[in-house]
């Protein structure tokens, strides 16, 4: 073989091998920060026509449970450390987070000391990230104000999903 | 509304688990199309012409690989997808660079086929390792057995001082002969250990992180929580005087160290152990002359005697040339001297990788083991379960801590130890004690995802 054909080689075979090292660490940065959730045409549009449906007009379902039970008395949590336990929403503030001093501790690396906190205001729960770096999910969306939650939508903190149950 | 979670869980479900799996039989592809790369290329540049002889060097660990990628698809559908691709890649560049080695042995005249021998051993390692994938359910079992593993670990590092079986190879007695076969207890003793430390830490954490009087704001332990570390200090100077290997003995003092530190948080056992290591490295190369000839090697090895005298920094300094003969680019595979150095399947093979691909394939090499700690302390991050964390955590270290220690040696950066270099180095105990830990690493990786997916 030739000088330049063996210098092509040579220098082939060391570019492969890095090109495979950084589509690992591009598979190893997904797995850290997340895949891109896409979400399908039908999907969107479905949840566009509920949210119709939910207008002030037309109260779905889920909202009238919530007229007769007169509203959530705890939070439910689904998964975590603490999975099936129920934290009762007796005070006006509750908080989330590894602090022991919070309403509902969460023991993992992803949570901040003091991640979040449910707040009641004028007859609405209202969930709002303290500025945590992983960041609070409502219904699987990272949240960046304060949003009202509504009853059995799951609200994700670490590891820890809970939601609002009356 | 309420089944709202579960629809949204299900897509993760479905699409994570076999999406994983596939990625990694995508990478393996990958992985075999360059140890066929690899293994043309030196048979190229050694003889000239292309045969079929380099496919006896590649089926065997492309069949393996797929077969143990089935194992998982079956058996621990959810474990990480990056492992066993990166496990390959490396064996497979140890396979290639010994059979480049019996080339060059060939053209001088002396046959060896240690390449062959390292095929056979990379499936029976791998077949172990896939066996215990199948056979192992849950690796939390291993948790029963945290004090058998402590003294079946402390019998197989005894056994080489058996006087009928032990074995004495190159001044040290590690090994054990069955007639033709020899093997290396110490590699497997070290898993063992693992599963013993990681097991008793689990349970003494609190007692050894939490109690003990505090001064100038560091929390100084109690003498009796002292024990253990004193107990393992003594126990690893046990195998540097009676068995005569460093590398070994400062591999499990700093295993015990890292899981301890681990463990605890507490930064106090971590300087408290790395003065014992000063200290008890200071102290044997005054009294023991052969770690005091390693020690004049690694400080002087250009000085003539040591050049020329039995035992001394001929090896060392003929990889240190290699290495830079190899230089930025490398001499490419097949277009080195490596044979020039001794024992270069062996103990120096990787200097060998680095006088061929030079510091360009080094530095790729380096962050195949960077990935694999990487995904293995990751694993224990994601895990709940104390033990599992530190078992994984502990197997991490172990690839980690060997291929500092070795390479580190290999480069002149610590005094040279005989361990070696993790799936690349030619010896079928080595190659059986990563495939296990790179199997145990899986089987845990597997109930971390689980316990998240739900």
């Amino acid at each position: 073989m030739s000088e330049l054909a063996l210098l092509l080689v040579r220098i082939g075979f060391v570019a492969v091998l890095w090109i495979f090292i950084f589509s690992l660490l591009s598979v190893i940065r997904a797995d850290i920060y997340g895949r891109r959730v896409v979400r399908t045409v039908a999907e969107q549009s479905g949840s566009r026509v509920a949210n119709k449906v939910e207008g002030p007009g037309n109260p779905d379902l889920a909202s009238e449970r919530e007229m007769e039970s007169g509203g959530p008395s705890h939070l439910y949590v689904i998964t975590g450390v603490g999975a099936g336990s129920k934290i009762p929403l007796d005070k006006r503030e509750l908080f989330v987070g590894r602090a022991p001093s919070c309403e509902l501790v969460v023991t993992d690396e992803f949570a901040s000391s003091q991640h979040a906190k449910v707040v009641h205001i004028g007859g609405d729960w209202v969930v709002q990230d303290l500025g945590s770096t992983n960041g609070t999910y409502v219904d699987g969306v990272r949240i960046q104000t304060p949003e009202v939650l509504r009853m059995n939508i799951p609200v994700r903190v670490g590891k820890t999903t809970f939601e609002l149950r009356p | 509304m309420s089944n709202m979670s579960l629809t949204q869980a299900l897509p993760r479900l479905i699409n994570s688990v076999p999406r994983s799996r596939s990625m990694e039989a995508v990478l393996l592809f990958w992985v075999a199309g360059m140890h066929a790369f690899q293994l043309a290329q030196i048979q190229l540049s050694a003889t000239d012409n292309l045969d079929e002889q380099i496919l006896l060097y590649w089926t065997p660990l492309f069949l393996a690989s797929f077969v143990f990628h089935m194992v998982l698809r079956f058996k621990a559908k959810a474990a990480d997808s990056l492992l066993l691709p990166l496990a390959t890649l490396l064996n497979g560049l140890g396979i290639s660079m010994i059979y480049r080695l019996d080339l060059a042995e060939a053209a001088r005249g002396n046959e060896q086929l240690l390449g062959m021998r390292q095929v056979w051993l990379t499936l029976f390692a791998m077949a172990v390792a896939a066996l215990v994938l199948w056979v192992l359910k849950n690796h939390m079992t291993l948790k029963r057995f945290t004090y058998i593993a402590m003294a079946a670990g402390i019998l197989t590092l005894l056994l080489p001082m058996l006087p009928v079986i032990g074995a004495e190879i190159n001044g040290a007695r590690l090994w054990i002969r069955l007639g033709e076969l020899t093997f290396q207890p110490g590699e497997i003793a070290k898993l063992l250990l693992v599963i013993f430390f990681a097991g008793y830490l689990t349970k003494h954490r609190d007692s050894l992180s939490l109690i003990g009087k505090k001064i100038w704001g560091v929390r100084i332990p109690r003498a009796r929580d002292l024990g253990p570390l004193l107990l393992v200090w003594v126990a690893s100077l046990g195998v540097l005087v009676l068995q005569r290997d460093l590398g070994t003995s400062l591999l499990y003092f700093g295993i015990f160290l890292a899981l301890l530190y681990v463990a605890t948080g507490r930064g106090f056992y971590a300087a408290i152990g790395i003065g014992m290591i000063i200290t008890g490295g200071l102290v044997a190369s005054q009294l023991l002359s052969y770690v005091g000839n390693r020690f004049d090697s690694w400080l002087n090895p250009f000085v003539q005697e040591n050049y020329t005298g039995v035992g001394g920094s001929y090896q060392l300094v003929q990889g240190l040339f290699g290495m830079a003969h190899g230089g930025i680019l490398g001499a490419g595979l097949g277009g080195g001297y490596p044979q020039l150095v001794p024992l270069a399947a062996n103990d120096f093979i990787f200097a060998a990788v680095a006088e061929e691909l030079g510091l360009v394939g080094v530095f790729a090499v380096l962050s195949i083991y960077l990935l694999i700690t990487y995904r293995g302390l990751r694993i224990a991050i994601s895990h709940r379960d104390d033990f599992s964390r530190l078992l994984a955590a502990g197997l991490s270290f172990v690839i980690a801590l060997q291929v500092f220690i070795v390479v580190g040696g290999v480069l002149r950066l610590v005094p040279l130890t005989g361990l070696t270099t993790p799936f690349l180095a030619a010896g079928g105990s080595s190659l059986l004690a990563n495939w296990l830990v790179i199997a145990l690493l899986l089987r845990i990786s597997d109930s971390a995802n689980k316990q998240v997916i739900q």
